[in-house]
């Protein structure tokens, strides 16, 4: 072999390695070609960032150990990094979920903004949003790179949780997301949400005019999604795309059928968008309008059913409207620490998820505890299907019987 | 009529409306069919009733209790100054009383651990809730109630429903209470059951009609009754470091196998903390010991106490649902009966877990 030649070869060879070698399905893979389809006959358990009760929020072991428990959705907020990549995550800010404090080389990012007449200090992945005031359009630019934030672990945001994965995962990508479902053994369908969109528009600017929601559902489209709701294209990659700002939805539904969600934030938040009351969204005439675009709303618990002193009280038609509409209803979020639990449940997060489903009649729950929701529907279920079986029958008449086994 | 005999007759009338009339069953009350005690899967222990929703040991906590689907109801009996048995916890009044609210009283505060009260004084004193994360509406409502009045909510109920009362403090209380004739605190104790009709070993025709457990902490005391009474007995076992207040023994003593040979002629089970049987670890279980193993081995039962709802409570492996606690300790622990605070979560646990009706 003549050396030129030899080298060439070896030079041609490393090229191609560098480009990447064409993606086959591994062996270990093949047989998922039959996955278990999604459960379509009762609410859908929407695990709420993962399986975040257990495990750091939006982390791939949450996603992972949500699919394990029995998700039938697993749910994330999408936000856009400086460098115009999307991610898997839910504050503006980096310090209550990351140990961004421990980066000293970022300790420079850190920024003061004042905010209705207070201080708001932290590591700002993008816009600053207040969950409790109306919303306030801030001069701030997107801080951290893609690969800058691969470089924070992240943490459990809860101190009364389990704090042992702390630093042990990382941010992960929109696509990482979506991989974690498709590599699922059975059919987990995704459902992100399309967050602080306005804000993201302003800040972060994409090549050819595209914008934030153009990248999302480009991404979605790039792994297959798309399909009207219950469609067989649907059901082979299930998805729900939300989000708090209607314009977003009604934006994207040229560019894709998928089931849109609207969600709607507490009584006294406006639409970041079209700073439209929540009584104006909740309307009836808004349903009708929104009806167009969405398939279903995403509200707050606590506005379908107001509370006072920890106890409910008497429910709104928030739900029999939305289902007057054919708009589905997926509230959020369950939880079971007995502080979220009001008192009506006697701090047992079972006897919410029968109150929801039975009682109000919701479509769909997100939960932080993946698993509990899974448990309380199969136990439901079984025991809905032994009232009509022969098994039932038999528990019925023993029952009926034992009732005379007290006489002496 | 002469005036003098019209004065006797409504004189002595008023003397009979005073010694108060015969009892007779009241015609709503004929439950002659009571569902009978399931018998069938580990017992529903209502610890103190339903204390996670009412304050403990009051005749409403009893009675959701009852209504959730307890199979025993659970008290602590204590005494008073003069005698009288009551349900309560506690050695002092400050956590589940209002005792605090009353100047009348304020004179009996002891910088050591007394009971001084007689009865009329605990019933001036409402209960209220222990812990500030549960229900608070319901403080200052209900007051303090005696044993026997435990009894009647329990036989009043329109199915079965068993006791569990504690013989509570027995060494400290015979020490600073004397009953006439020489009798004791289980003396009386006993005395009041009997009354009521209770008696029959574990699983009689007679202890089904009437279920009882008597648990305690002070082996003496159970083995003092069992002459008296062959009504079922469960040893109470505290934590690792505590020594039985009678006989000053370890929890390593009492729970060997050679006591276990010793003790069960006389209970039929244990009722130990549950910690003391799956150690945890950082808020999480770790090995199970083998307590529950040993004591079946020596036929006896194992009520664990306490399962509270609250995710403080609850360990890690748990995700902060107590259904998941309910179903290691009953599938993989396999427990005889659980002291509870929510009746109602485990009753619903047992009904779904075994696939029946809800």
């Amino acid at each position: 072999m003549s050396p030129l030649w030899a080298t060439s070869m070896i030079f041609f060879s490393l090229l191609l390695g560098s480009h990447g070698r064409p993606l086959y399905p591994l062996p270990s893979k093949q047989q998922h070609k039959e996955k278990k389809a999604l459960q379509t006959s009762r609410p859908y358990n929407i695990a709420h960032r993962g399986s975040n009760g257990e495990i750091p929020e939006e982390t791939a072991a949450a996603y992972m150990r949500a699919i394990e428990e029995g998700a039938d959705f697993i749910e994330s907020d999408i936000l856009a990094t400086k460098d115009g990549q999307l991610i898997c995550f839910h504050d503006v800010t980096l310090d209550a979920t990351t140990d961004i404090a421990k980066h000293a080389k970022f300790a420079n990012r850190k920024r003061t903004y004042e905010v209705e007449g207070s201080n708001m200090t932290g590591y700002f992945v993008g816009k600053f949003s207040c969950i409790s005031s109306t919303l306030f359009f801030l001069q701030v630019y997107l801080d951290f790179t893609l690969a800058e934030l691969k470089s924070l672990g992240v943490k459990q945001r809860f101190s009364f949780r389990d704090q042992q994965y702390n630093g042990k995962f990382s941010i992960i990508t929109f696509e990482e997301f979506i991989a974690i479902a498709l590599d699922a053994n059975r059919i987990v369908g995704i459902y992100p949400e399309i967050k602080d969109p306005v804000f993201i528009n302003q800040r972060v600017k994409w090549a050819n005019g595209k914008k934030f929601e153009d990248k999302f559902v480009e991404t979605l489209q790039k792994y297959g999604y798309g399909g009207a709701y219950m469609s067989t294209e649907w059901l082979k990659q299930p998805v729900f795309i939300q989000s708090f700002a209607p314009t977003s939805l009604v934006y994207i539904s040229n560019l894709t059928d998928s089931p849109k969600i609207f969600l709607i934030d507490d009584f006294d938040i406006r639409t970041q968008d079209t700073n439209q009351s929540f009584w104006e969204i909740s309307s009836d005439s808004y349903l009708e309008y929104i009806a167009n675009f969405v398939i279903g709303i995403g509200p707050w618990k606590d506005t379908i059913v107001p509370t006072k002193n920890n106890y409910l009280t008497t429910p709104t038609d928030l739900v029999d409207r939305a289902h007057a509409h054919n708009l589905q209803v997926h509230t959020y979020t369950f939880r079971n620490e007995n502080s979220y639990l009001h008192f009506d449940f006697h701090q047992d997060p079972y006897a919410e998820y029968d109150y929801w489903i039975n009682t109000i009649g919701v479509d769909g729950l997100f939960t932080d505890f993946t698993g509990s929701v899974h448990q309380y529907q199969e136990w439901a279920q079984a025991s809905a299907t032994n009232e009509a079986s022969a098994l039932g029958l038999l528990h019925k008449l023993a029952l009926m019987i034992s009732s005379f086994e007290g006489e002496e | 009529m002469n005036p003098f005999w019209a004065t006797c007759l409504i004189l002595s009338s008023l003397l009979e409306g005073t010694r108060g009339r015969v009892l007779y069953p009241l015609p709503s009350k004929e439950h002659k069919h009571k569902q009978p005690l399931q018998t069938s899967r580990p017992y529903n222990i209502a610890h103190r009733g339903s204390n996670g929703e009412i304050p403990e040991e009051t005749t409403d906590a009893y009675k959701r209790a009852i209504e959730e689907g307890a199979d025993f109801i659970e008290t602590d009996i204590l005494a008073t100054k003069d005698g009288e048995l009551i349900c309560f916890h506690d050695v002092t009044l400050d956590d589940t009383t209002d005792i605090a609210n009353h100047t009348e009283f304020s004179d009996r505060k002891r910088t050591y651990q007394v009971q001084g009260f007689n009865v009329t004084g605990f019933f001036v004193g409402k209960v209220r809730q222990r812990y500030p994360f549960r229900d608070q509406q319901y403080n200052g409502k209900f007051s303090i109630i005696t044993f026997e009045e435990y009894i009647a909510i329990a036989l009043d109920a329109n199915r079965v429903v068993g006791i569990y009362p504690e013989i509570k403090n027995p060494v400290f209380i015979n020490q600073h209470v004397k009953w006439p004739n020489g009798e004791r605190f289980e003396d009386k104790f006993i005395e009041l059951l009997q009354k009521y009709g209770y008696g029959g070993a574990y699983m009689s025709a007679k202890w089904l009609k009437k279920p009882v457990f008597i648990q305690s902490f002070a082996p003496t005391s159970l083995i003092y009754i069992s002459n008296k009474m062959d009504s079922p007995k469960i040893l109470l076992i505290d934590d690792f470091s505590m020594a039985t207040q009678d006989t000053n023994q370890s929890y390593w003593e009492i729970t060997s196998d050679s006591y276990f040979e010793y003790i069960r002629e006389y209970v039929v089970g244990i009722g130990p903390w549950k910690d003391t049987i799956v150690p945890p670890l950082n808020n999480y279980l770790t090995a199970p010991s083998d307590l529950v193993y040993r004591a079946h081995a020596h036929n006896l039962q194992v009520h664990p106490y306490t399962y509270r709802n609250e995710n403080s409570f609850l360990h890690f492996d748990f995700r902060q649902d107590p259904y998941e606690e309910y179903e290691y300790w009953i599938k993989t622990i396999g427990v005889d009966g659980l002291f509870t605070d929510f009746t109602g979560s485990l009753h619903r646990y047992q009904k779904c877990a075994s696939g029946i009706l809800r």
